[in-house]
């Protein structure tokens, strides 16, 4: 029986630092198709990245505009031409009474959009991943850092991926196949 | 690594205690008590509530006030505290966001309840109706229905998109322990989170622009309650101060049901040195401080409607402070804005048999103020004869019984079901403490 083909390569740390230094490492060796995995945020890591939170911000602004431009929109448009009711003499296009559903439809879909948004950009929901194959690496969750090289990385070799991961200050460098 | 998360995931793993079980059944109880006064109501209509000329609006519009006020402060502090970074967001952050989701919960209740007809709520949302109606759009009804519906979205997601991560952790070490159907129960709703840094730094940016939208809507959301009573013609109510008014009056309700609920949570959970003595006493000061903000709103209150205002207004103002409202409008002050002063005394401010009581017995005089302002302010009529106190009838206390039933039974399973503190903000908090040591 064939053995399946790696999906990837991962080396363990036990600090952040190691990490971040681990992925300047690869960055600068040329590796291009890489994931870091922490238990918590590490600015300096995503930094080292390249990560960029800036779209999560402008979906937001964009829905945020849209969201309050449909809610005065639509109360504009159905007491102005399609059901205008005289109340009194009073203008159709109550703008004072308008603008406080604009304004909150306005938040709402700026919130939910970030939110949604965010996780949009980092494809999830998501059921499965390979790195999930790697040994060890429910603690990625808990107190461990994890620097994973992808075999979608057109330079990657099985071999010299795992000999560059021992050359970092790593607990364990493994390879990691689809069990 | 000084201080563990493993306390946390095992709280949320472990069997029940006997505590837990009494709490639980006795929540549920008051639930099953909510659902036949909402069943009643439905059959029976709102003639079995004490609501009657002039007291159109009785304790459906106090708790309603009430409990947007608990869900307002508690989500206010919780978005303070991410914005600016703050320590004590470790330790409080995860449940003054579950108290903002309950209670949220609980006041959504109310506006459709009172409707009179509630099956037919829908018809505030514009719909293309086979009618060919649509909402009034100069209606302060309208703004109710999204005020509330953005407060539960966004709450709701705020607080679960917090989560992710620590729904993750607790899908790994059930994993761990062998325990593979709880995993995946959690494993879904953790969305395959594998806390690429990529996506924390995604998640963050994210989590801080949300707590930075929910301070607009937080105050909005409470001052459309409060601009519905200021719409109307009512003296007592018609005011522009009003808003302000509410808002700042609500803070010590949260604040101190989130201290309370601190309090409760670090013994029972045996989370003492996650949630330590510090985090209380910046908590119980905060509580003190908002008591104070809230009785300069009552002096601003008290200076406006008996010096500034016009003649309706000042009658108005003195049948609720000095008439048959008084002990309403007076307890309302002591509860809420002098004995949380109690809590200026460090003494007293760090024993939780003092705490818890002061806490919820804030949350209480709010109730009585907003008692105050809509019974009060309707206790006058124009013609004399009109001049009858409202009494509420018991299926309105079932109700208000039953909603707080409510509340408590969705804590009791958040604090069994989900960590209640933070865990990867613990982790980080560490990581950053460790760098700022090694740069000394």
């Amino acid at each position: 029986m064939s053995r399946p083909r790696p999906c990837g390569a991962i080396a363990e740390f036990t600090e952040a630092e190691a990490l971040v230094a681990a992925i300047r490492a690869a960055r600068a060796a040329g590796w291009s198709a890489l994931e870091a995995h922490a238990p918590h945020p590490v600015p300096d890591a995503a930094v080292a990245l390249g990560a960029k939170a800036a779209p999560v911000a402008w979906i937001a602004v964009g829905a945020g505009i849209a969201g309050a431009a449909i809610a005065y929109g639509t109360a504009w448009y159905l007491s102005v031409y399609d059901y205008p009711l005289n109340v009194g003499g009073r203008p159709p296009n109550a703008w004072p009474a308008f603008l406080p559903a604009a304004y909150i439809v306005g938040v709402l879909w700026a919130a939910v959009a970030a939110l949604l948004g965010m996780l949009w950009l980092n494809g999830l929901p998501r059921l499965h991943h390979p790195v999930f194959f790697a040994r060890g690496f429910h603690r990625a969750s808990q107190d461990r850092y994890f620097l994973f090289l992808m075999a979608e990385d057109p330079r990657f070799q099985p071999a010299s991926a795992l000999a560059f991961l021992r050359g970092l200050d790593a607990v364990r460098v493994s390879e990691v196949r689809a069990a | 690594m000084s201080v563990s998360t493993t306390p946390v995931v095992a709280a949320a793993l472990r069997p029940g205690a006997w505590g837990f079980r009494l709490g639980l059944l006795l929540a549920l109880a008051g639930v099953a008590v909510l659902a036949a006064a909402v069943a009643a109501l439905l059959v029976l209509g709102i003639g079995i509530w004490g609501n009657n000329m002039p007291h159109v609006w009785g304790f459906d519009l106090i708790a309603y006030a009430w409990w947007i006020g608990i869900a307002n402060a508690a989500s206010l502090f919780a978005a303070v505290l991410v914005l600016r970074r703050h320590g004590l967001r470790t330790a409080v952050n995860r449940f003054a966001e579950a108290v903002a989701l309950a209670a949220v919960l609980a006041a959504a209740l109310y506006p459709i309840l009172h409707l009179g007809r509630p099956w037919l709520f829908h018809w505030t949302i514009a719909y293309p109706a086979t009618t060919g109606l649509w909402p009034q759009f100069g209606s302060p009804l309208v703004w109710d229905f999204w005020g509330i519906m953005a407060h539960v979205i966004v709450t709701a997601l705020f607080w679960y998109v917090g989560l992710i991560p620590d729904l993750a952790t607790l899908r790994d070490r059930a994993a761990m322990q062998g325990r593979l159907g709880l995993a995946r129960a959690y494993g879904l709703f953790a969305l395959g989170w594998r806390g690429s840094v990529v996506h924390w730094h995604r998640h963050q940016a994210a989590y801080r622009l949300v707590a930075a939208l929910v301070l607009p809507l937080l105050l909005s959301a409470q001052t459309v309650v409060a601009l519905e009573f200021a719409t109307t013609l009512v003296p007592a109510w018609h005011q522009a101060r009003l808003p302000v008014h509410m808002v700042v009056t609500g803070l010590p309700s949260g604040l101190g049901v989130v201290l309370a609920m601190a309090a409760v949570l670090r013994h029972a959970l045996s989370i003492e040195r996650i949630i330590d003595a510090g985090d209380m006493d910046v908590l119980a000061r905060l509580l003190a401080c908002a008591a104070l903000a809230s009785g300069a709103s009552y002096a601003h209150e008290i200076l406006t409607g008996m010096v500034f205002e016009d003649s309706a207004t000042r009658a108005a103002f003195t049948a609720r402070a000095f008439g048959a409202g008084a002990p309403a409008y007076w307890g309302a002050i002591l509860l809420s804005v002098l004995l949380p002063q109690l809590l200026w005394r460090r003494a007293l401010r760090l024993r939780a048999e003092v705490v818890i009581p002061v806490g919820l017995l804030a949350a209480a005089g709010v109730w009585l103020d907003r008692w105050s302002l809509v019974v009060g302010g309707l206790l006058r009529e124009h013609l004399p004869a009109h001049a009858v106190a409202y009494v509420p009838s018991p299926a309105e206390w079932a109700l208000l019984v039953g909603s707080a039933a409510l509340f408590g039974a969705v804590l009791l399973l958040f604090g069994r079901a989900i960590p209640v503190v933070a865990m990867f903000e613990i982790r980080h908090e560490e990581s950053l403490e460790d760098v700022a040591e090694e740069e000394r």
